[in-house]
């Protein structure tokens, strides 16, 4: 029987929670994509938070086959920039063979932070060029976070796709089980390959930290670079690029912000209660 | 004169299994008070109703937010057999517009049927503003940080809702007339089943949360699962309810169920206390509805001491454990 490959799409974003009001001001006020990447050249980059989750349990799943006796295949890749190079080097390290999608600069094609359908041509043209045949992908990334992409991507591919999925475990042979989040409650389902998985609020959140040993022994191994054309995928023509460009607004969550005087942890507990709690828990 | 306009909306609503109540609220109050539309613009909508084949006919219409209805008899977890449906609707004259309850189905038969029909998708919508070429749609962006307005372009516009929707009040209309009913049958597509051996699990006891009047919520700046443990006693001696931020739950201090937030529960107490945690958006969204909220954390430079009513600098566990000293 060969190898079960999988392959992970993921994304690498600026740290949104980084960011100041005045940032978000700023951010809101660019115009395009490639400005608003200016606004947030200086941020530091982290994985898409569902993103990190698919790759651990990828790992993870790789692990609980390989105590089974079977043999499973990594590869991670992203569409994206320069910036994703030392995410790509400790994939490397953690096993997974890599590539990346260079869309080119926004301006030749209009961006794909809010074009979800191009943005799926490309992660599914990818996982194809490496043959996955479980592509594991996280629910949603910023900036856009249409949540769209892993179905629109396995429409591309034909496949059934199953989202907002919190576990995965082996099934018997070349299926999997799945647990995944439905509208209202929780459900355990069997999924054969070739499949999408998005995978949501998992639990198991963090990549693991590959040693100083495994990065050295990686260190010359090449990662594979694709443009659009290499994989056959013409951005320009992609449908949702025609959309209109799209407008920013900061929201605003503001409260009063009074601050409760104190000098203690007692005296401010008193404070909060006598100023601002006592009437209003005795009404509840 | 000019003739109106029509704008042709066909509301999808998933019966088959929990929550279609809840669904069905939003896609009525969305209709109602969701979609912008020009003065010479009026809408024609129908609901498609999929129900399990032994549902009650009237069961199945009872929540249904449009006055016409049509009624597709399907087995529950087979959103590729919907999906079918639907594209044979739209290839029949269909809908210009498609609109879905927020939630994984919902995001599922956007993207489908979109695909499949050469039209468009967006999710989460808050608004939408419908022209002759583009609808564009209101939505949360960046980590909800940001609003944006974005347009999508080729009709059929399939959108999902903004899952604040579901808040909204809504009564159906009692004078449905069912335009069609039928029965979609496993052998409609050709595919394989996509999920096979399905387990509904019991849902994560969250109510308490939902309906909590006086609410407390840890983040990371609880420091350990034993601070957030303390908080948890000290809410629970208080009798507020307590919940904690993702981060918290991405730690192991506490269970997946007790997460408030866009990945957790919204909630809408009349007091909350936050105590620890930044004040992320994401997180945010999950208390934004309280009448009133206290928060307490190290950091005064953080978003959540001008996202709060009032604010105390200093260490959650130490304040929230003398307040309990005070309310216990």
């Amino acid at each position: 029987m060969s190898a079960m490959r999988i392959a992970v799409g993921f994304k690498v974003t600026p740290d949104y929670d980084a960011l100041r009001p005045a940032d978000w001001a700023r951010l809101a006020a660019a115009d395009g994509d490639a400005e608003r990447a200016e606004a947030v050249r200086y941020v530091r980059r982290v994985f898409g938070v569902f993103d990190e989750a698919a790759l651990e349990l990828a790992l993870r799943l790789r692990d609980a086959r390989a105590e089974l006796g079977l043999e499973t295949g990594l590869a991670a890749f992203t569409v994206g920039g320069p910036e994703a190079g030392p995410f790509l080097a400790t994939l490397q390290a953690l096993g997974f063979e890599t590539a990346r999608v260079d869309p080119g600069p926004a301006g030749e094609h209009g961006g794909l932070d809010f074009a979800p359908a191009a943005t799926a041509a490309l992660v599914a043209a990818c996982a194809q060029r490496l043959g996955g045949d479980v592509l594991l992908l996280g629910t949603r990334c910023g900036p856009g976070e249409s949540g769209v992409v892993p179905f629109l991507a396995a429409e591309v591919l034909a496949t059934p796709c199953v989202t907002e999925v919190t576990a995965l475990e082996p099934a018997g042979g070349e299926r999997l089980r799945a647990t995944f989040s439905a509208d209202e409650s929780p459900v355990r389902a069997t999924v054969t390959p070739p499949c999408v998985l998005a995978v949501g609020n998992a639990v198991v959140s963090l990549l693991r930290v590959p040693t100083l040993k495994d990065r050295l022994a990686v260190r010359e191994v090449p990662v594979a670079e694709y443009t659009p054309a290499d994989l056959g995928v013409d951005l320009t023509g992609a449908p949702g690029h025609a959309a209109a460009p799209t407008p920013l607004e900061p929201v605003d969550r503001s409260r009063a912000g009074l601050v409760v005087p104190g000098a203690t942890p007692v005296d401010k507990a008193r404070a909060l209660y006598e100023d601002h709690l006592g009437a209003r828990l005795e009404h509840l | 004169m000019t003739a109106a306009r029509t704008l042709h909306v066909a509301a999808v609503l998933d019966a088959t299994g929990r929550g279609a109540e809840r669904r069905a609220r939003a896609l009525g109050a969305f209709l109602r008070d969701g979609l912008a539309l020009a003065d010479d613009t009026r809408t024609e909508a129908v609901t498609h109703v999929f129900c399990a084949a032994d549902a009650p006919r009237e069961d199945a219409l009872a929540q249904a937010p449009t006055r016409v209805v049509r009624i597709c008899r399907t087995p529950p977890h087979r959103p590729d057999l919907i999906a079918v449906a639907l594209a044979a609707f739209e290839a029949s004259g269909g809908a210009d517009l498609y609109v879905f309850p927020g939630g994984p189905l919902g995001t599922e038969l956007a993207a489908r049927l979109a695909a499949r029909a050469g039209g468009s998708a967006a999710t989460d919508v808050q608004e939408a503003t419908p022209s002759d070429e583009v609808l564009t749609c209101r939505r949360a962006a960046y980590a909800n940080h940001l609003t944006a307005a974005v347009g999508v372009g080729p009709r059929p516009w399939c959108i999902t809702l903004d899952k604040s929707w579901a808040d909204a009040s809504f009564s159906a209309p009692a004078d449905h007339v069912v335009q069609t009913e039928a029965e979609l049958l496993e052998d409609a597509v050709s595919a394989a089943v996509p999920l096979r051996h399905i387990e509904d699990l019991e849902p994560p006891a969250t109510g308490d949360l939902e309906t909590a009047k006086f609410l407390i919520v840890a983040g990371r700046g609880a420091g350990s699962r034993g601070g957030v443990e303390r908080i948890a006693a000290a809410a629970a001696r208080m009798g507020a309810a307590f919940g904690v931020t993702r981060p918290v739950v991405m730690n192991a201090w506490a269970d997946p169920d007790r997460q408030v937030g866009v990945s957790g529960t919204r909630t809408a107490p009349a007091v909350c206390i936050v105590a620890g945690a930044s004040g992320a958006p994401a997180f945010l969204w999950g208390v934004e509805r309280a009448g009133f909220i206290a928060a307490v954390d190290t950091d005064d430079r953080a978003p959540i001491a001008g996202e709060a009513d009032a604010f105390i600098a200093g260490d959650a566990v130490s304040v929230l454990e003398a307040l309990a000293d005070l309310l216990g």
